[in-house]
């Protein structure tokens, strides 16, 4: 098999769908909508009572990101440690894929947030949920001014709390098993991963996510980029599963 | 062979270290310990059901049969780390008489018993699906929000939503294993219509079938801080002969969070499963 093929078949795992999908078609409560019924999406963002802006809605990231986190830096711009750069490179082309977990249903964190399929942010007093349609599973994230714990379960999205600062909500997460990579391209990281996203709402229909990669086992220093959302309004999540019919898994190379 | 179909169900993280954070909000006695027996709290004019609940488990001791099999061994511990209730293994546990299966539901549910259910999709790290999802021994976690409900599943870390902003049951959805929920209050119950299922679902461990005919109504009602009733009907007229009702009695799980429990981390024990 060709390089390139092995690419192509780490890429469908990540893209694959169900072919009979239907689109829920409902009208979403509360967008602005200009004359003619649409939604206006470059209205101002939605603030709560507390003057911070509402983060609750469905959204979907920019799909480059999963394939290639560091898309919009430049040719040197990740500072590896120089194992991490080795492993990295030796996972060109896809090669080893069958190591990533998220070829076994498990795609970790910041990969999570990457899909291609949307997610639901929920505000709630003390936590903000995350539901993710793809692998139909969750993040929790912490707002009651918990600290974050001293020494955490490793876990596949790590333990994260949430505060604002002015107006970027910021999530920091730590705790996050070690095996899963960056992004489709193999970047790795270690259990030393400090993951910082500043949550940036533009306006009604878009947001970033100003992602820091804090991780001094594998980075010499800390990197960020720039993550953009769009919101998806009039619809709702649909269930994936990806253990379902999961042909990806056998085809991958990797141990 | 009993043992393969044991162990499937009591699979935990070696190294799990349960999660001890005071919750906030939880009354408590002089002695500092949770009051259960408090009223429970409320949140816009309803009852909240928000929380860390666990289905009422089975006492352990000799006999106890926590699959609810029949001819089951008693799994270590009365379902590991969890303690597991009577609906996990049989759905209709409580019901007089059991399950009102049609004849093809009765068959299929002694076929599965007898390969000790080595076809639960479960089995395999499929979902769970929306039912199911309440009897596990894992705890589950409900956050109520104005418009909409969520159960949060350590189980699969996966989650089920109830849409509670007034919109209507969708007229053709896309079949899925939770279904699609729309839940409205009716004084102090919060009461949540299902339909959209997909064929193929196991209610139990016992392998009680559900089909894509199912139409499934919840009554969620708090009755003190520290006891959640949940009043299932399950309308399938293809698997079974006329509705039926039970109730899944969940206690409050104070002072923790959930964990991760992935199904597919370290999965060893589907190639071992056996049956006939």
């Amino acid at each position: 098999m060709t390089g390139f093929a092995k690419a192509a078949i780490v890429l469908m795992s990540a893209v694959a769908t169900p072919l009979c999908a239907q689109w829920f078609k409902i009208t979403t409560p509360g967008i602005p909508r200009t004359p003619d019924g649409k939604p206006n999406l470059s209205a101002p963002a939605p603030r709560g009572p507390d003057g911070k802006p509402l983060l609750s809605g469905i959204w979907q990231m920019n799909g480059k990101y999963l394939q290639d986190i560091a898309a919009d830096l430049k040719p040197g711009e990740v500072p590896y440690q120089p194992w991490a750069e080795q492993l990295f490179n030796s996972r060109r082309n896809g090669a080893g894929g069958k190591n990533d977990p998220a070829a076994r249903c498990i795609p970790g964190m910041p990969k999570l947030d990457a899909l291609p399929y949307p997610f639901k942010i929920i505000e709630s007093p003390g936590m903000v949920m995350m539901l993710f349609e793809g692998f139909t599973t969750f993040r929790q994230i912490f707002t009651d001014g918990r600290e974050l714990p001293k020494d955490p379960n490793p876990a596949w999205f790590g333990y994260s709390t949430g505060k604002w600062e002015g107006d970027d909500w910021v999530v920091n997460t730590i705790g996050i098993r070690a095996e899963t990579w960056l992004d489709n391209a193999g970047r790795p990281h270690s259990d030393a991963l400090h993951l910082i996203e500043r949550f940036q709402r533009r306006d009604f229909g878009h947001m970033d996510i100003l992602l820091t990669i804090d991780d001094p086992k594998a980075y010499t220093k800390p990197w960020t980029v720039r993550e953009d959302l769009r919101l998806i309004p009039d619809t709702e999540l649909l269930e994936y599963v990806c253990n379902e019919n999961n042909k990806d898994y056998e085809h991958l190379t990797g141990k | 062979m009993r043992i393969a179909a044991v162990i499937l169900l009591a699979v935990v993280p070696l190294t799990a270290q349960w999660l001890h954070y005071p919750t906030p909000g939880v009354p408590r006695l002089p002695n500092g310990k949770p009051n259960l027996g408090a009223p429970a709290p409320r949140t816009a004019g309803h009852p909240d059901l928000s929380g860390i609940w666990q289905l009422e488990p089975v006492p352990c001791g000799p006999g106890a049969n926590f699959a609810g099999l029949s001819g089951a061994a008693v799994g270590p511990g009365c379902g590991g780390d969890y303690g597991a209730g009577r609906e996990f293994g049989n759905i209709g546990a409580r019901l007089a008489g059991g399950l009102p299966y049609q004849p093809w539901a009765a068959e299929l549910v002694k076929q599965r018993s007898a390969d000790f259910g080595k076809d639960d999709p479960v089995a395999w790290c499929k979902p769970a699906g929306a039912l199911r999802l309440l009897t596990f021994p894992p705890y589950r976690k409900i956050i109520q929000t104005p418009a909409v409900t969520v159960i949060l599943s350590e189980r699969d870390v996966t989650f089920r939503q109830i849409l509670t902003d007034g919109r209507s049951l969708p007229k053709d959805p896309e079949p899925s294993w939770n279904g699609y929920s729309v839940g409205k209050w009716q004084a102090d119950t919060l009461v949540v219509e299902t339909v959209g299922f997909r064929d193929g679902t196991w209610l139990d461990r016992s392998g009680s079938p559900m089909t894509e005919a199912a139409k499934v109504t919840e009554k969620f009602r708090r009755t003190n801080f520290g006891n959640l009733e949940i009043e299932v009907t399950v309308d399938d007229p293809k698997a079974y002969t006329k509705p039926w009702t039970v109730r899944l009695h969940q206690l409050l799980v104070p002072d923790t969070e959930l964990l991760d429990y992935y199904c597919q981390d370290n999965e060893k024990d589907a190639v071992h499963a056996v049956g006939k």
